[in-house]
């Protein structure tokens, strides 16, 4: 059950099973980032690969003496690129990879092309997803949905995408889907389609509990994405953008060359690793802890070298500590864009608003604080929108709404009318009549007491209150309460036991603060395994792309928002 | 308890159990010390009788012993795991007082153990089964990979007793060795033939292997497949079914608890997704045969196609031109057309009226060109020509393949069956010309054109090995070798830092040599590879120049990864202290062994005079402590230049010695210093055993000394001394690197052994010796002087007594003859001392701090000597050193011609200095270069500020050294 490993061990049998010698990997636009996520350059390099060549581009040169691993999607335009590869090969051997599963006809086509026999393998390794950790996995898709519907396009990559993670983990699961998502239905049905289509391929060892997969919709928690983060991995991702573990800090002020562009890989990077999850505050003090160690290891410029034996610990700690310099370097300058950030446009403030508007209900306070910080002059648009946002789902269906007043501030305050509009957006994307659950006012008694209970003793982190949505989901489906009409099966039989198995996927992207509470479930729940996924990783700025790809049918088509929504929600 | 009455062993078992002690876990002995009579030991006597059996069970891992009747007054002692003892007094109390007040102090609390037992039931534990409610698992089949209870899902029949019973009677025993058999219900039940082997399940045919099989199944059975697998659900399912009902209670019952179960889960701890257990590798699925079958079809064509053409080619090219006269050319034009025709048929001229490629009209400009490979015709413009001399070249691979076929025949149809792959079997070598205006060619179309050119360029590719797959491959070598000589070399490493003796420090230093070796090379060859073709002038193609930057970062990368992860070895002089160190804890082990053998051995003894006994007790505790402090090589061999040696039967011990030496030459040069330990280990057993021996010897010895003869007792002495010493010899070879040597002393204790020699080397000097005056020659006295000095001698204290004990004619004869078995005793074992005295000679020879001594040493014998020059004993001296110096002179060349050694080592720690200054040198060198390379310019500052130091140091030790 862990993506990163299941992907990694693919990678690694590709490269083993062609033996010694010079290699080059061969791969298009979407497998480089499949790779990337769980190789490091120099970790490839030891493998013996030296080239990587995008099959689309045109200055490759005549390697007779390289031998070529091809890892792509089986997509047309590869397969016709392959084609001609093979009917000019430039390297002296081919292994082909496909990422999914690909036809007949397409094999036989390239069989064809194969004239001068440089094909030495060709075989389907179902790597098709992005790993992000081991618990989490990404398609890179963004605006999947055209209104309520799928994009069909988009509905057979995440298809393809989705099962070749169950293929990659060997699971063969029952599926199931959130009921109010006519989008979760649709994606359950095609991904039941591939495994009775591939019945072979499924048949794996049965386990006495089935693996299960659920299918949810963003659109039923709009308000996760919104809130700001706090812990390091989506902190990062929230303020900076991560993308393929990469963060681009060019706009940071005073950055040195070789950190414009950082890779913050858990897999190399035990700092990382270990303070993924952690929050701000205890970030600072593991990289003040961090700074002092590397003090101590510093050699100083000054101290003289006198004896052969200071020389000699100099040298033996040198790699050590350049190492230690590398990620020292590394992420203090990402903490201290962060801390700058966050100073620069109060986030403090905003994020324990945004908590506020997110966990209590408080309606007349909620609307003071927000008209309150909206005349900050620090805040940012996004920031500013974002408050709105939160307030209009929070309190769409409150009798003394007033949102207009609010619009009317924004509007003051000189936030862009596309902000304005994404507002409206949101709501539309995940207003209560979108909704299945009620993602904030408790239904049901259980539900309220535990809310009181939870009022009653106070918060520890009043940045951190937030609970996802899927944190509940997830709870109530591992304790087998979960019910049927919300999340029905897709197949008549149902699950009896408790689940031990579950990928859960998001339609519309997953967040990281859905990792987290996933990372921590996994850890807290002895005998279930839990993998996230979602057609993306959202933050805000990406989710609010989303939302304006979801809510405007056809893109770039200028119409009002009120007829913007398809009519029919199927 | 006694096994009487009813019930023996359940009673028993029962009162048992019933003991309520449970030590706490730092008890690790208890002892019972108590009287079988008496009323002050009733308690302790009961406690003995009831409680210590109960005790006992509970606590398995606690050693019980009972004393009885050593003390007056009965207690009970425990001993605890961090050495402490605890002391019980049990006069006069109560057994039950007794149990409650030792579980009051030492056992473990009600808490305790209640913790401890529900420790030992807890949910989480995996080995625990039960309802889930409780416990994780409710059964072992559920773990993945563990048969399935029948109860859930039934076995399949053939694990079935009566299914196999029932097969059984209608004899039936084919047994497919197939992977589906076991699932599958064996439909031949009627067959009355008995196969075995390889065979199918569906259609019984006996194939050879199983991948035979396999492949068989797959492609044979492959649509029938659908209907076992079917079957084979259908089984499933109804099991799932079954099993569900049977679970269906269970799992209300589990839905009820699930909130209060979570709740505990949280607490019970489930697991980081970084620490999931490893897994298996994904589906696959291969494409390859289908990819191959269609392949080979392509293939086929392909190469048929391409052979044809190339044998034409072959025909029209094999024509000799150079004896063509210009009067007949006309004639053979026309003859050749003619075989050219015959090569392949001329499409005729009426049939094309257009040129195919270009569409132009054929006309009397535009002539009709035919493809002589093919046949086809083209006009001028859509003509390709083939070069003879690529035409040679492409047929020049199919020629000598049958060169052997010679005989020229014209039939244009022989076989053009071939290998795929171009080796043509047979072929004519017919004439042919070309065209009389372009002789040097061969009129083509392009389609064949473009076919040959493939064909060529496959050719040239074939055998084309740029040169950087050479460089790459001997770089790829040099990685594999450091990859196995680097952990070979960082365990030795790791060992010699330990101060460990298992490797040998100068070979360790070689390997570290080697590996650097290679190391370098790498670096060279991925900086050739890196310059390749870069100073040409077309410059290489941006993706050649990319792949060898690659190749040299992953080379700098490997350099610096492994490299740097080479640990340094000690130097010479730190070796040797931390093998000293090590040496001494060892030691010190040895020596308390030793002591407590010579304790008992002093109790045998004990008819002995006890002042004499004082005296080996105290010298013995000195010299414990002398031996933890080092002596050197000259104090241990000085003694043998000054003691006479030219006696028959000092030959076994002489020839042991020279002996010995020789194994040390042929270890040192051989290196082998594995088996040091074992053999360390082997000699002090001998040792052991040795002193035994002597010591009984000794025994019987002193009880004739009494009757000891003056007469011949000096001659004895004489003997005595000499055998006495080149024991020493062997020991002081020994000794000499850990009994401390002090100088002042030393010289004290020359002076005064001028008489008696031997006392001289052993290096000691303490009061007992100050004692025994060296003018008194009475021999009681003699005998006496050399006890303390035997005692001194510790490790074979008893040894040495023997030949002075025996201080008669008859002893003289008796020693010798008794000396003798032991001589033949140790000789076999000769080889394994051997190799221990090398290590420790080696050591001492190895060793630095010597020097200083040494030249104390020197020093002192200087000082000997001239005082030795006034001193009114010199009498006595130089009669014994002078047959002496003779004697000693293959010691002293073997072993310990020190100067020589010193210079040596010093030369050799310079040696040893300028190699590490090299090392660092170039690791520094290394550091500048990735420092550059990733631009950390300060860091390429500081490092280069330490090159420069270092290569100063470097220069300064070259001078020196010169």
């Amino acid at each position: 059950m862990n993506v990163t490993q299941a992907v990694k061990q693919y990678v690694s049998k590709m490269i083993e099973s062609s033996g010694p010698g010079m290699k080059v990997l061969v791969i298009d636009k979407e497998t480089t980032s499949i790779v990337s996520m769980v190789y490091t350059q120099s970790e490839i390099l030891q493998k013996e690969v030296y080239l990587f060549e995008r099959i689309d581009s045109q200055s490759r040169e005549n390697m007779k003496h390289l031998k070529a691993i091809c890892f792509l999607r089986p997509t047309k335009d590869n397969v016709e690129y392959l084609i001609q590869e093979l009917r000019r090969p430039k390297y002296s051997v081919y292994f082909i990879y496909f990422s999914n599963v690909i036809s007949k006809s397409e094999v036989k086509a390239l069989a064809e092309a194969d004239e001068q026999e440089v094909v030495a393998e060709v075989q389907e390794f179902y790597g098709d997803f992005i790993a992000v950790n081991p618990h989490l996995f990404s398609l890179n898709l963004v605006g999947c949905a055209r209104g309520r519907a799928w994009d069909p396009a988009l509905l057979s990559r995440t298809t393809h995408g989705l099962t070749s993670v169950l293929l990659a983990l060997k699971k063969c699961p029952m599926i199931r889907y959130q009921h109010s998502s006519d989008m979760a239905k649709r994606l359950a049905e095609s991904v039941k389609q591939i495994i009775t289509k591939e019945y072979e391929l499924f048949d794996f060892r049965k386990t006495e509990v089935p693996p299960l997969l659920l299918i949810v919709d963003r659109s039923d928690d709009a308000v996760t994405p919104l809130l700001n983060q706090w812990t390091y991995q989506a902190m990062v991702h929230e303020l900076l953008g991560l993308n393929n573990n990469r963060i681009d800090l060019s706009g940071v002020p005073g950055v040195s060359k070789e950190l414009r562009e950082v890779v913050l890989s858990a897999e190399s990077d035990d700092f990382y690793a270990n303070n993924l999850y952690l929050n701000f505050g205890e970030i600072g003090t593991n990289i003040k802890n961090l700074m002092e160690d590397f003090q101590k290891k510093k050699p100083k410029g000054q101290q003289k070298l006198e004896s052969i034996a200071d020389m000699k610990a100099f040298v033996d700690n040198y790699p050590q500590f350049k190492k230690m310099s590398g990620t020292v370097s590394k992420h203090v300058t990402v903490v201290g864009e962060l801390s700058r950030l966050v100073s620069e446009r109060s986030l403090m403030e905003v994020s324990e608003l945004e908590q506020e508007l997110a966990c209590q209900s408080d309606h007349s306070s909620a609307q003071q604080n927000v008209r309150r910080l909206l005349q900050n002059p620090k805040l940012s648009e996004l920031d500013a929108a974002r408050l709105v946002m939160l307030y209009a789902l929070r309190y769409e269906k409150h009798s003394s709404n007033n949102l207009p007043a609010l619009m009317e501030e924004l509007h003051r305050k000189g936030v862009s009318e596309s902000y304005r509009r994404m507002v409206q957006a949101v709501v539309e994307y995940g207003g209560k009549r979108v909704r299945g659950t009620d993602l904030i006012n408790p239904n049901d008694a259980v539900a309220i007491t535990k809310q009181f209970f939870k009022g009653l003793k106070g918060v520890e982190n009043v940045y951190t209150q937030h609970q996802p949505l899927l944190q509940e989901t997830l709870d109530q489906l591992i304790k087998g309460r979960l019910k049927d009409s919300q999340y029905p099966y897709l197949a008549p039989s149902t699950l009896r036991d408790r689940p031990q198995d579950i990928v859960v996927f998001v339609i519309g992207g997953a967040t990281y603060e859905e990792a987290q509470s996933v990372y921590s479930l996994n850890r807290s729940t002895p005998g279930v395994r839990i993998v996230l996924g979602g057609t993306t990783i959202h933050n805000t700025k990406s989710f609010l792309d989303e939302v304006m790809a979801a809510t405007t049918p056809g893109r770039g088509a200028e119409r009002s928002q009120g007829s913007g929504r398809p009519a029919s929600r199927r | 308890m006694p096994m009487k009455g009813r019930y023996p062993i359940r009673r028993t078992l029962e009162y048992l159990q019933k003991g309520d002690i449970v030590f706490k876990n730092t008890v690790k002995i208890m002892t019972v010390n108590y009287n079988t009579h008496g009323e002050l030991s009733d308690g302790a006597r009961k406690f003995v009788f009831f409680n210590i059996p109960q005790i006992q069970y509970k606590n398995p891992w606690v050693q019980v012993m009972m004393f009885k009747n050593l003390t007056p007054s009965p207690f009970l002692k425990f001993y605890l795991d961090d050495g402490d003892q605890v002391l019980v007094d049990v006069e006069g109390k109560d057994h039950k007082d007794i149990s409650q007040h030792v579980k009051k102090i030492l056992g473990k609390s009600e808490e305790v153990l209640q913790a401890e037992e529900l420790a030992r039931m807890v949910h989480s534990n995996p080995a625990n089964f039960g309802p889930k409610k409780y416990c994780l698992r409710e059964c072992m089949c559920e773990v993945e990979g563990q048969v399935p209870c029948p109860g859930r899902i039934p076995l399949p029949n053939e694990m079935r007793g009566k299914y196999k019973a029932q097969m059984k009677g209608t004899e039936w025993s084919s047994n497919p060795e197939n992977i589906m058999a076991s699932s599958y219900p064996p439909p031949f039940e009627e067959q009355e033939e008995v196969r075995e082997g390889f065979l199918c399940p569906l259609c019984l045919k006996d194939l050879q292997s199983f991948y035979q099989l396999q492949s068989h199944y797959e492609c044979e059975h492959s649509g029938e497949d659908r209907d076992v697998k079917g079957q084979l659900k259908n089984l499933v399912q109804k099991a799932k079914k079954a099993k569900d009902k049977l679970l269906k209670r269970d799992g209300e019952d589990r839905a009820e608890s699930g909130s209060h179960e979570c709740h505990e889960c949280l607490y019970n701890g489930g697991v980081n997704p970084y620490m999931w257990e490893p897994q298996e590798l994904g589906a696959t699925r291969s494409h390859l045969d289908y990819f191959k079958k269609h392949r080979a079809a392509r293939i086929d064509h392909y190469v048929i196609e391409v052979n044809k053409l190339i044998i034409r080619l072959e025909k029209l090219t094999s024509f000799e031109r150079t004896n063509t006269d210009a009067a007949k050319i006309r004639e053979i034009f026309f003859f050749f057309q003619a075989i050219e025709k015959s090569v392949v048929s001329w499409v005729n001229d009426q049939d094309v009226p257009f040129c195919p490629d270009c569409g132009n009209k054929f006309n009397i400009r535009n002539r009709r060109h035919h493809c002589r490979l093919c046949g086809s015709i083209m006009c001028k413009k859509c003509m390709e020509n083939i070069t003879l001399p690529s035409a040679y070249k492409l047929t020049s691979a199919t020629k000598e393949g049958m060169s052997f076929l010679g005989s020229p025949s014209l039939s244009p149809s022989s076989s053009v069956q071939g290998s795929r792959r171009g080796s043509i079997s047979s072929m004519s070598s017919v004439s042919s010309v070309l065209d009389e205006k372009d002789d040097e060619r061969i009129r083509c179309c392009r389609h064949c054109m473009c076919m040959l050119h493939k064909r060529e360029q496959h050719m040239d590719e074939k055998d084309y090995a740029p040169e950087i797959v050479k460089f790459y491959e001997k770089l790829r070598m040099c990685m594999e070798k450091v990859d196995q000589k680097a952990p070979d070399y960082i365990k030795m490493a790791e060992s010699l830092n330990a101060g460990e003796s298992t490797y040998n420090l100068s070979h360790a230093n070689g390997l570290r040599l080697e590996v650097q070796k290679y190391y370098e090379l790498i670096d060279a060859l991925s900086k050739k590879i890196l310059m390749l073709g870069m100073n040409e002038e077309p410059k290489p193609h941006p993706k050649t120049q990319q792949l060898q930057r690659m190749i040299r970062y992953t080379a700098t990368l490997f350099v610096q990864e492994k490299l740097l992860g080479l640990m340094s070895l000690p130097t010479k002089e730190k070796y040797e202290e931390m093998k000293e160190k090590r040496k001494q804890d060892q030691e010190r082990k040895l020596q308390l062994e030793k002591q407590a053998l010579q304790e008992a051995q002093n109790k045998r003894t004990e008819e002995k005079p006890r002042d004499r006994l004082h005296v080996v007790a105290s010298t013995n505790g000195e010299a414990a402590q002398m031996q933890k402090s080092s002596m050197t090589k000259v104090g241990g061999w000085l003694p043998s230049s000054g003691a006479p040696r030219n006696w028959e039967n000092s030959d076994p011990l002489l020839q042991q010695i020279d002996n010995i030496q020789s194994f040390i030459q042929q270890a040192r040069e051989a290196s082998r210093v594995d088996e040091v330990n074992m053999l360390e280990e082997n000699l002090r057993q001998l040792q052991d055993e040795y002193d035994q021996q002597q010591t009984l010897l000794a025994m019987e010895l002193s009880k004739r000394a009494a009757e000891e003869e003056a007469v011949q007792e000096e001659q004895l002495q004489i003997l005595h001394e000499r055998e006495w010493e080149r024991e020493q010899q062997k020991k002081t070879s020994l000794q000499h690197s850990r009994t401390h040597y002090s100088h002042s002393r030393e010289v004290k204790s020359v002076q005064e052994g001028v008489y008696g020699k031997p006392t001289l080397g052993v290096g000691t000097s303490d009061s007992t010796q100050n004692k025994i005056s060296p003018l008194s020659k009475t021999q009681s006295l003699r005998v006496f002087q050399h006890w303390p000095n035997q005692e001194n001698m510790s490790p074979l204290p008893q040894c040495e007594r023997e030949p002075q004990l025996g201080a008669s004619a008859e002893q003289h004869k008796k020693p010798t003859s008794s000396l003798n078995p032991f001589e033949d005793a140790s000789t076999p074992l000769e080889d394994d001392p051997s190799n221990p005295f090398h290590e420790e000679m080696s050591k001492s020879n190895g060793k630095k701090d010597n020097n200083p001594f040494e030249e104390e040493d020197e020093d002192s014998k200087n000082e000997v000597t001239s005082v030795g020059a006034s001193n009114p004993f010199e009498d006595y001296g130089n009669p014994f050193s002078e047959p002496s110096q003779n004697a000693a002179k293959p010691f002293t060349e073997a072993t310990s011609t020190n100067p020589f050694d010193m210079d040596e080592d010093a030369v050799d720690e310079n040696i040893i200095e300028e190699e590490l200054l090299l090392q660092q040198i170039d690791n520094i060198r290394a550091y500048i270069f990735d420092a550059k390379l990733s631009g950390r310019i300060d860091e390429v500052e500081l490092l280069s500020e330490n090159l420069r130091e270092l290569q100063r140091t470097l220069q300064e030790q070259k001078q020196k050294r010169r």
